[in-house]
């Protein structure tokens, strides 16, 4: 117990407000409780990945970040702040946080330029020119720059992927968060779009993963959220969760993923 | 039997004039229900228990009211109500408009739905309001799988407009028909008549085709 609150004191930029903060977090669908209640912060800067069978609610929990679903009980708070009611409030903080989907949900009547300008154009009101500018940056930067034109049809599942990340970070985001990000994907796509979030988290920006793809929580994670049920079996440093897991159902969990460390 | 073709040629003018009024009709009517039916849908659709209701009540009836008596119900009985009376052509115009607009609102709504929720969540977790959604991200989508319906839905129209004449509008049906009328040339205006709606519309209907090919969803 003791080596594992060490390393919790040693959580990257434990000392700060947490971008993100879920406080007792319940969820529930009708009767059906998808979160029973989820306690875990994000500090600045972190990659913390959200693990755990299908249908534990990782989705649930990543989707109440940005308000896409209502919570029912526990407080959400983001930049230390409760996530605003108002419509227009909730509008900011979708603003500040960059979201993608397993199916990437690319807008397939625009080009990948004009998916990546319609944000900030529609919502921060940036010019034309500045939101091409920097739109043909992101592109460069995910390694798309020659597809600017093409509509997201005629690209390959990866390469959708990395567009979705590049409309995402156009705003700006002061947080990312990936629902599955490759789990669409086929097997030699999904190298790519896992090298430009690794390449990401280096930069230093702060994401919220759910994903399967265990080889890329276990290096590049700074902190592991094992799911079970719609509550937390486990949390902690990526060593501790994937070398020295503590709850049986992590245990499990990763045996049943073939995980032998 | 002895057939006079001559009265068709002498009456040129007058069924060229219908033949203007009723593109004209049918033009101004998808103007007018086109917008008509995307804010009945967006009513429709709407988290306002009101607009929804509204609109439901307002499709429900012009949807399932014969044309015909839409028509006769507009030139005769709004007037006496009401002090609203229009000329034939505009209560013609705002029959068919009524009913077309309840038509094109249902065709709307299916194409809104058929768009994948995530495409909405993408919108919104960019930031935008379910208004810029609806609008920048999913009725242009829409727009595209509801094409090949509004084009149908136009030449029934183009057919449907024939319904006027009953109340004096001056087009191709009812100039033709007032031919018949004072010339007793039944079969040859009859046949005239039947001739140029299917000239006319027969390339439509060609090119409905068309656009099913090129637009029709696949997925
Ligand atoms: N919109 C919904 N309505 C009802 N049940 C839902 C809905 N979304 C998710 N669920 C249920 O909540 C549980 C958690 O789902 P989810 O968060 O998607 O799991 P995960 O992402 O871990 O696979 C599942 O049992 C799922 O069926
Ligand atoms: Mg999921």
């Amino acid at each position: 117990m003791s080596t594992v609150a060490a390393q919790i004191q040693n959580r990257k930029n434990a000392d700060q407000t947490p971008v993100v903060e879920y406080r007792s977090i319940r969820k529930q669908y009708g009767e059906f409780v998808a979160i029973g209640s989820v306690t875990a912060r994000v500090n600045k800067g972190e990659v913390v990945c959200l693990i755990g069978p299908s249908g534990s609610g990782k989705s649930t929990l990543l989707r109440t970040t940005n308000a896409l679903e209502q919570i029912q009980g526990g407080e959400l708070l983001f930049d230390g702040k409760p996530l605003p009611a108002s419509k227009a409030g909730i509008r900011q903080v979708r603003q500040r946080m960059g979201m993608v989907f397993q199916n990437f949900e690319l807008f397939p009547h625009k080009t990948v330029l004009e998916n990546i300008t319609v944000g900030p154009r529609t919502v921060l009101k940036v010019s034309e020119q500045e939101a091409r500018k920097r739109a043909v940056a992101l592109l460069d930067k995910v390694g798309l720059a020659d597809k600017a034109d093409k509509y997201p049809a005629n690209l390959s599942g990866g390469q959708q992927q990395r567009v979705a990340i590049a409309r995402a970070l156009a705003m700006e985001p002061e947080v990312m968060l990936f629902d599955e990000p490759t789990s669409a994907l086929d097997p030699e796509t999904i190298g790519e779009v896992l090298n430009v979030m690794k390449r990401l988290a280096e930069e230093g920006m702060t994401m919220i993963v759910v994903t399967h793809e265990m080889t890329f929580a276990r290096r590049v994670a700074d902190w592991v959220v094992v799911f079970d049920r719609g509550n937390i079996v486990e949390q902690g440093p990526a060593a501790q969760i994937f070398d020295n897991p503590q709850a049986e159902r992590t245990r499990d969990f990763l045996s049943h993923l073939g995980w032998d460390g | 039997m002895n057939l006079d073709w001559s009265v068709v040629w002498q009456n040129s003018g007058a069924l060229a004039q219908g033949v203007l009024i009723t593109i004209l009709l049918t033009f101004c009517t998808m103007l007018i229900a086109i917008p008509g039916g995307i804010v009945l849908a967006l009513m429709r659709l709407s988290s306002s228990r009101i607009l929804s209701g509204i609109s439901a009540c307002f499709v429900e009836f012009f949807r399932n009211v014969p044309i015909i008596l839409l028509i006769y119900w507009t030139f005769y009985v709004l007037p006496v109500f009401t002090d609203i009376s229009f000329s034939p052509f505009g209560t013609g115009l705002l029959a068919l408009a009524l009913n077309v607009s309840a038509y094109n609102s249902e065709t709307f709504r299916a194409g809104i739905n058929s768009i994948r929720r995530g495409q909405t969540e993408a919108a919104l977790a960019l930031g935008m309001s379910h208004m810029e959604a609806m609008l920048k991200i999913i009725l242009p989508q829409a727009a595209r799988r509801v094409l090949p319906v509004l084009a149908s839905t136009w030449i029934s129209l183009f057919k449907d407009t024939s319904l006027v004449s009953v109340i004096a509008v001056g087009d191709l049906a009812h100039n033709a028909l007032e031919i018949r009328a004072q010339s007793f040339r039944v079969l040859e205006i009859l046949t005239a008549m039947a001739v140029i709606y299917w000239v006319l519309g027969y390339p439509q209907a060609k090119l409905v085709d068309r656009i099913y090919k090129k637009w029709g969803v696949k997925e």
